[in-house]
């Protein structure tokens, strides 16, 4: 008899949890986001944050070109760095503000998107990922080479900050919300833009270069929107990025790393390719779990810290089976769905939601 | 002025000539088949007119336009739409999305009606072919059958002048074989002056259909008629059942 209103209870609290709509479940996570400054964080999990987001804005721009259209990249970064090369340099040369410079940098990064976009995007599949693995190499060297204009490998330092009046604690917050709101209205933007017209027409590039053709479509005119879209949502990551006190206000070649590029992947596969929504999730995660979770939390010996970190990911990108966090909670609600509509509502639907799984 | 012109067009893979000097042409409001044994070089010549190849020499014409060396989106929005022998769906996306790429194209999107949306024009082509209880399923999901019905509306969605249908029946059994050759012969009688290429093998669905057949073989056209005559021609029966003793 007890078991029964104990087995009665479970179930009807999975109920309540199995219940919330994916969208719902995104408004819960941004609240959660909103307040947490509120709940008088440590600084450190601040900073980690921001930067979180600056990179999910470049995760999912990642995701957008590589998920969406299929023209893989695999020298993001370069977008990235050029947005923190061009703001710092017309800092560094013309001494302008934040406010011009950032959204100098945003044209001049669709323009080198779309330089780069003409040699890059008539190579398919593997022979793009190459090319496009060359162009952060390239301008490294460059700016190796030109080290009179662009100060080398020293960086440019001391790059205005966005609230230079504020005091520490409060800059912390301000950038953070600032960072959030960016990330916020990017996703959006960039969502939008996946789930409309023009997205489908990405998705169908993706899928079948020839029968898109067949149906009259200029693939090569999307291809090079997909790049520039996903170029200029890299830019603004990058150029943000370099104002950032969590950056230490610096550009430096760092921007320009080849582990950028590739923790792009890792985080779009991890929060599900083609999502959009994923790879941001995924930054989170994954930054949150690098950064604090394997340092303070466990404190895990450094040597164990990259181990760990990837086995972590890899594990769950297999029991998920490469579909990613996103498409797997998505997955999950849907089959809670119709297991309910099968069955009233009680006792029966934990039951046939675990008969479910075992098929 | 024919529709489609072709002229001595050749093209050869090494030393293979998949097509040979082939000359036909297709008027409007016409239906013609082309047929011929596995390797006669149907589907090259589809490629060629479709944009897909480039001829070694010959020339093509459609309505008096040279539409020769242009890119195949280009030949698209020109007017002549082709579905595929092997089904090319886009396969992440639903039924509806597949069509509703068709009519992103300038074409396709040149042909709504100001009335319509383009989901509502995609619908419109989806209950064409009788797909329209499938409209919201991943292609991926779909199966064989309705995914050769999904090419055509797909191909149908730019309004095209010229439609090419290579090989509508394969791999159908004989109810949906039966369904799809009702459909095509609706949209013969809904646009009269739409000219409409089939190349098939299964004979004797096309053969109800078509006013002329040309009958390929080896790169070369051999025989070109109306279907009875073709069915007697003796040169068009030795190439598929072999001589006689």
């Amino acid at each position: 008899m007890a078991t029964t209103y104990l087995r009665r209870f479970y179930s009807s609290f999975l109920a309540h949890i199995y219940d919330i709509p994916p969208r719902l479940l995104a408004l819960l996570g941004i609240l959660l986001l909103i307040c947490l400054p509120l709940a008088g964080l440590s600084a450190r999990i601040l900073l980690i944050l921001t930067t979180a987001f600056i990179l999910g804005i470049f995760a999912a721009s990642w995701d957008l070109l590589v998920g969406r259209t299929g023209q893989i990249s695999l020298g993001h970064a370069l977008f990235f760095g050029i947005g923190a090369y061009s703001t710092g340099l017309l800092f560094y040369h013309l001494n302008w503000p934040l406010w011009i410079t950032i959204p100098l940098s945003l044209i001049i990064g669709s323009l080198a998107a779309l330089l780069i976009g003409f040699p890059c995007l008539r190579v398919k599949g593997h022979y793009l990922a190459l090319v496009t693995l060359a162009f952060p190499i390239i301008l490294m060297g460059l700016i190796l080479y030109f080290r009179d204009f662009t100060r080398g490998d020293f960086g440019i330092w001391n790059l205005p900050s966005y609230f230079p009046t504020l005091p520490y604690t409060q800059q912390l917050i301000a950038e953070y919300y600032l960072c959030l709101f960016l990330l916020l209205a990017s996703a959006i933007i960039m969502y939008k833009i996946a789930n409309s017209k023009i997205g489908i027409v990405f998705v169908s590039i993706l899928d079948d270069e020839l029968a898109s053709k067949a149906s009259g479509i200029n693939i090569t005119r999307y291809k090079m929107m997909a790049f520039v879209i996903s170029g200029l949502f890299a830019t603004l990551a990058g150029s943000v990025n370099a104002h950032l006190m969590a950056n230490g206000h610096v550009t430096s070649l760092a921007s320009l790393r080849i582990t950028l590029s590739f923790m792009a992947v890792a985080w779009t596969i991890f929060g599900g390719i083609g999502t959009i929504t994923g790879p941001i999730a995924g930054v989170l995660i994954l930054e949150i779990l690098d950064k604090y979770v394997l340092t303070e939390v466990i404190d895990v010996p450094s040597s164990w810290r990259l181990i760990s970190y990837s086995a972590f990911v890899i594990i769950l990108v297999i029991f998920w089976r490469g579909r990613g966090l996103a498409r797997f909670v998505t997955d999950k609600l849907e089959d809670f769905e119709e297991a309910r509509d099968i069955d009233e509502r009680g006792p029966k639907i934990w039951k046939t939601y675990k008969k479910k799984e075992k098929k | 002025m024919h529709l489609l012109e072709v002229e001595n067009l050749t093209k050869s893979f090494g030393g293979l000539k998949a097509v040979n000097n082939v000359n036909f042409h297709v008027d409007e409001g016409e239906i013609v088949g082309i047929i011929g044994p596995n390797g006669a070089g149907k589907t090259t010549l589809f490629h060629i007119i479709s944009g897909f190849l480039k001829p070694d020499s010959g020339t093509m014409k459609f309505k008096g336009e040279n539409i020769l060396g242009l890119a195949p989106h280009k030949i698209v929005n020109k007017g002549i739409a082709r579905t595929f022998q092997v089904v090319r769906p886009f396969r992440h996306l639903p039924v509806i999305a597949n069509v509703m790429v068709a009519l992103k194209s300038p074409r396709g999107n040149k042909k709504i009606e100001w009335i319509k949306t383009i989901e509502r024009k995609a619908v419109d082509m989806l209950e064409d072919v009788g797909l329209t209880e499938l409209m919201l399923e991943p292609a991926e999901n779909v199966g064989h059958g309705d995914l050769k019905r999904l090419e055509m509306a797909r191909a149908l969605a730019t309004e095209p002048d010229l439609l090419m249908l290579d090989e509508p029946f394969g791999g159908l059994n004989p109810l949906e074989t039966d369904f799809l050759m009702k459909s095509i012969q609706r949209i013969h009688l809904d646009h009269p002056t739409r000219g409409i290429v089939i190349v098939e093998h299964k004979l004797y669905a096309l053969m109800k259909i078509v006013k002329r057949v040309i009958v390929l073989h080896q790169g070369e056209k051999i025989a070109e008629g109306k279907p009875e005559e073709i069915a007697k021609n003796k040169k068009v029966i030795e190439v598929y059942m072999g001589k006689a003793m």
